[in-house]
Formats: structure tokens, C-alpha cells, sequence
């Protein structure tokens, strides 16, 4: 009777992998179907190969951009300085602005729920989709050429991630030191200040660093649309065919985000 | 002599629709009480002692501190009756990444505004009180300490020292020993009882541990489910009584 029962289950637990099995094996065809269908479109079809020409054609326009441009050098120093500002200036903005967007946004916190925590949300999702050159492009168009368009658009970029990340970390708080802050008789505000804040200090300035080293790369390219920075050389030396200019400004941007890296890695190992 | 706390006709809900958790507590508690509420876990016994500062709103029911009913209160006037009430908690609740003498301030809040408490300028008199308490619950070597560099019993004297620099006139004791192990528990129940003794203030205390309950306190009740199963001296409590009200627990 019982062994009847166990091998009836046994056959149904057999079955049902079995099962299991052909919907894996069609979930794996169809996502190498759609890897095929991607590659056979985007690449071979769109690319133009004609102008790829031959292995020494490919090899001729590499070798383009072997060297240096000294002349260069010495012109790259204000921009590499302006791409450093701007990641700076932006990241500032950025994490002062995403301030009352983390208080609107985090569910546990906001203050009126049906329309503070919408707002929130919203800005949080409109700076987190918007790519920083569209943001850039915008700015430029509003406020004109130069640094403050980049600023604007990294700041508007680390609003997103910022408020996001925070956010989260502040509705997965212990409430048990806001429940003793709100029992001695604190007000709202000290119950942020003392209940809230020192829980997510460490998540908000762990982010802090790590947009600010994030933003180091943003920064690089905003001059590819007019706002400032290195971009901006590296724009000017691709219009003047200037290959060893461009291997060079690329030299100084990779330098410059290995200082942030460097930078952000000890400023991360501080805080914890 | 008239009762510190009168709570009448407690009930709550925590959903409109779900179980009623509280049904329907009465008790008072007098100025020199050691007041215990005994009951098996999930009775409603954090809930009982949460409706009385309203760290939790009960749905009916009333809730007198000398003769103020805290229940029909705004929202200011609660914050300056909870002042009132010091609370010390199961799970310490301190804010982790402080100092224990800025824990210990943080007792005074209520009496700072928010601009000065952004800098934590409380007054000098304030911070003689904090030394003088973390010195009584013996703690004055970890004043600089960070509350999460603490053992278990430590940071409960910290919550201690965090209620009574309140100056009040109730202590509320959510289980607070509950987190600690036995030996370290009895000692902190001590603290309590000596503290409490000498500033004059009485303490409503849920206890988990009845022994701790029949050592500890002069009166208690017992909660089973929501319902009041005992009320009387701590001396004439039988051992049917506790049966009763533990039987829950015993299946
Ligand atoms: N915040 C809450 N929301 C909903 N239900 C709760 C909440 N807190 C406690 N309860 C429920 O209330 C009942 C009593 O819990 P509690 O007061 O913590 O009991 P005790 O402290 O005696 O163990 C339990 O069934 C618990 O699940
Ligand atoms: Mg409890």
C-alpha cells in the first residue's frame, strides 16, 4: 500500500523534471535563437564592411593613433583640471539634491505617502533613465557651452542612484532606536537626525565615493556634446584628424580615473 | 494616595481587520509599585506597554498618567507626557554608532530643540546627570565608547542611564533582560530596582521570566491572549495562577 504510494510519487517527481527539462532546453533555444537573430542584424548586416577593407587596412588606421602629441601636453593641463571639478562640483550637487529625494522616496519616512512618496519616486526613475550625454545635451542647449551644463548633468545622473540606493537602505532600517528617540519625546526631525541618519550614514557616504568615482568617467565625455572637460579636447583633436592628440587626451583620462580609483579605494576602506 | 497610571479598558487592534490583540486591560499602577506584567510570549504584553506611551495607538480604552489622560492628547502634548515616561527596551534600541554618553543625552531630546540637537548642545547640568548616572550603572570608563563596542548587559545599563536622565515619573520595561543571559539579566534587574528605589519612580515592567516577576516586583498581573488572568500582590500569587496563566505556553 505504501510502497504503492511512494513509487506512484516518485514516478510524478520523475515526470515532472523530465518536464522541467523541455522547458529549460526551449527557454536555452530560444535564447541562442535571439542571440543569432541580434548578432545577424546588428553587426553583419549594419556594419560596413566595405570600409573595413582588408587586415593591413585595419592595421594602417590602428597604427594612426601610435604616439603622442607633445604640443598637446601642457594644453591638456586646465581641461583634465575642469574634468576633475566638474566630477566634483557634480557629485556635490548631486548628493545634497538626492537629500529630499531620499526622504520623499523612502516609504517608511515620507511625509505625506500618497503624493511625497510619488514625487520621489519619480524624480528617482526620470534621473536614472535619462543617460548623462542626454542630460548634458539638454543643459547645453538651456545654459550654453562650457563646465556648468556638465556639472548639472553629472548632478542630475547621481540624483538617481544616490536617492535609490539610500532610499532603500533607509526603509530596511531597525526601527528600534527611532521607537526609543520617538519615546523619549523627540520630534520628527530628531527622530531622523538621531533614529535614521546614523543607520545610513555609512551606505550614503559609501555612495558618495563611488559616484564621485563614477562621475570621473561621466565627466571625460560630456565635452563630446560642449560641456567642457576633457571631452571637449578630445572632440577637437578626432575633427582635426589628429590621431596621436586623441591616444594622448586618452592617456590623460585614463590617468585621471586611475586617481579616482585609487582615491575612492582608500577613502572606501576609511569609512568602514 | 492617588495611582501614577490608570489604565482603563485597553484594547487594540493593529488592523481593522485583523485579531484584536488587546481586549479590554484594566490595571493601576501606585506611586511605589515594582509593577510586573507576566504572560507567555505574543499575550500582548509589548503591545500593552507600547499603548501607554503610544509608541503604538490603542483603539480604545484609556490611559492616565497622574491623572492626565495620555490617549486623548495632540501630537505635541504626547511628546511632553512621554518625557514623562522613561522606556527601556528588549533589544536596547541605541543608536549604535554613538557615543554611550551622546545615548545617554539622547534621554533628554525632548527637552532640546531640533536646531541644538543637530549640534548636541545640551546643557551642563544635563551632562553632570549623564557622568553621574553612567557612573551609577558603572559604566563611567566607556564614556567615549561607541554604544556597538558594548557587551549585551552594558548596553542595557546604557538604556538605564538613558531613561532615568529623563527624570521620570513612570519607567516602562519592555522584557529587558530578556536579550541577555541569565546571570548578566539578574544583575541589570538589580540596577533597576536600586536605581528606581532611589530616585523615587515606579516601574511597569513586562517580564517574560517569571521567576525574575515573583523576585522583582511587589504586584503583577498576567496577560494570556489579550485578557487579564491575575492581578494582585506578587506574595499571593499561586501556583495555579501561573499555570493558568501560562497554559498556553505548556501545549
Ligand atoms: N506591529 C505589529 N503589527 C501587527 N501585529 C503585531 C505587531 N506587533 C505585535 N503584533 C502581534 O501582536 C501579538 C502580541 O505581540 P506582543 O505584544 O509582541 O506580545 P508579547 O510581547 O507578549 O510577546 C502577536 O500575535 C504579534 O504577532
Ligand atoms: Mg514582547
Amino acid at each position: 500500500m505504501t510502497t504503492a504510494i511512494l513509487r506512484k510519487k516518485a514516478d510524478d517527481l520523475v515526470n515532472r523534471r523530465k518536464k522541467n527539462r523541455l522547458v529549460q532546453n526551449f527557454i536555452y533555444a530560444l535564447a541562442g535563437l535571439i542571440v543569432i537573430v541580434s548578432i545577424q542584424s546588428t553587426i553583419i548586416v549594419d556594419t560596413d564592411w566595405d570600409r573595413i577593407g582588408s587586415l593591413a587596412q585595419i592595421f594602417k588606421s590602428v597604427r594612426r593613433f601610435v604616439g603622442i602629441d607633445t604640443n598637446l601636453i601642457t594644453q591638456l593641463f586646465i581641461p583634465t583640471v575642469e574634468t576633475f571639478m566638474m566630477a566634483c562640483l557634480g557629485t556635490l550637487l548631486g548628493v545634497i539634491v538626492a537629500l529630499p529625494v531620499i526622504w520623499f522616496s523612502a516609504k517608511n519616512i515620507t511625509p505625506f505617502f500618497p503624493i511625497t512618496f510619488v514625487i520621489g519616486r519619480a524624480v528617482m526613475t526620470l534621473s536614472r533613465s535619462v543617460h548623462e550625454i542626454v542630460w548634458a545635451l539638454l543643459f547645453v542647449s538651456t545654459v550654453g557651452l562650457g563646465a556648468f551644463p556638465g556639472i548639472l548633468a553629472l548632478s542630475m545622473r547621481s540624483i538617481g542612484f544616490m536617492s535609490k540606493i539610500t532610499a532603500e537602505a533607509v526603509e530596511d532600517i531597525d526601527i528600534g532606536p527611532i521607537e526609543a528617540i520617538r519615546a523619549v519625546g523627540g520630534n520628527r526631525f530628531q527622530v531622523i537626525l538621531f533614529g535614521i541618519i546614523p543607520q545610513v550614514l555609512p551606505v550614503y557616504i559609501g555612495n558618495i565615493i563611488f559616484q564621485w568615482d563614477i562621475n570621473i568617467r561621466r565627466s571625460a565625455i560630456m565635452g563630446l556634446v560642449g560641456a567642457g572637460g576633457l571631452g571637449l579636447t578630445l572632440h577637437r583633436q578626432l575633427v582635426m584628424y589628429n590621431y596621436a592628440g586623441v591616444t594622448t587626451v586618452v592617456i590623460a583620462v585614463l590617468v585621471l580615473v586611475g586617481i579616482g580609483e585609487v582615491v575612492s579605494y582608500y577613502a572606501r576602506k576609511a569609512i568602514i | 494616595m492617588s495611582a501614577t497610571l490608570e489604565v482603563k479598558n485597553l484594547k487594540l487592534k493593529y488592523n481593522a481587520f485583523g485579531p484584536e490583540i488587546l481586549k479590554g486591560i484594566s490595571f493601576s499602577v501606585q506611586p511605589n509599585d515594582f509593577f510586573a506584567i507576566i504572560g507567555p510570549s505574543g499575550a500582548g504584553k509589548s503591545s500593552l506597554i507600547r499603548c501607554i506611551n503610544r509608541l503604538v495607538e490603542p483603539t480604545s480604552g484609556e490611559v492616565f498618567l497622574n491623572n492626565k489622560n495620555v490617549t486623548k492628547l495632540g501630537r505635541k502634548e504626547l511628546r511632553h507626557a512621554r518625557r514623562d515616561m522613561g522606556m527601556i527596551f528588549q533589544e536596547f534600541n541605541l543608536v549604535e554608532r554613538m557615543s554611550v554618553i551622546d545615548n545617554v543625552l539622547s534621554g533628554r531630546l525632548g527637552y532640546v530643540s531640533s536646531i541644538k540637537s543637530l549640534f548636541r548642545l545640551y546643557l551642563k547640568s544635563d551632562i553632570q546627570d549623564a557622568l553621574e548616572l553612567l557612573n551609577k550603572v558603572g559604566l563611567i570608563d566607556h564614556v567615549d565608547k561607541r554604544a556597538d563596542q558594548l557587551s549585551g548587559g552594558q548596553r542595557q545599563r546604557v538604556g538605564i542611564a538613558r531613561a532615568l536622565i529623563q527624570k521620570p515619573k513612570l519607567l516602562l520595561l519592555d522584557e529587558p533582560t530578556s536579550s541577555l543571559d541569565p546571570k548578566i539579566g539578574k544583575e541589570v534587574m538589580g540596577i533597576i530596582r536600586t536605581l528606581s528605589k532611589e530616585v523615587g519612580v515606579p516601574v511597569l515592567c513586562n517580564i517574560h521570566h517569571v521567576e525574575h516577576a515573583l523576585e522583582f516586583s511587589n504586584r503583577l498581573i498576567g496577560i494570556q491572549d489579550g485578557v487579564k488572568e491575575f492581578d494582585g500582590p506578587t506574595s499571593e500569587v499561586k501556583k495555579s495562577d501561573l499555570e493558568r496563566i501560562y497554559e498556553m505556553e505548556v501545549l
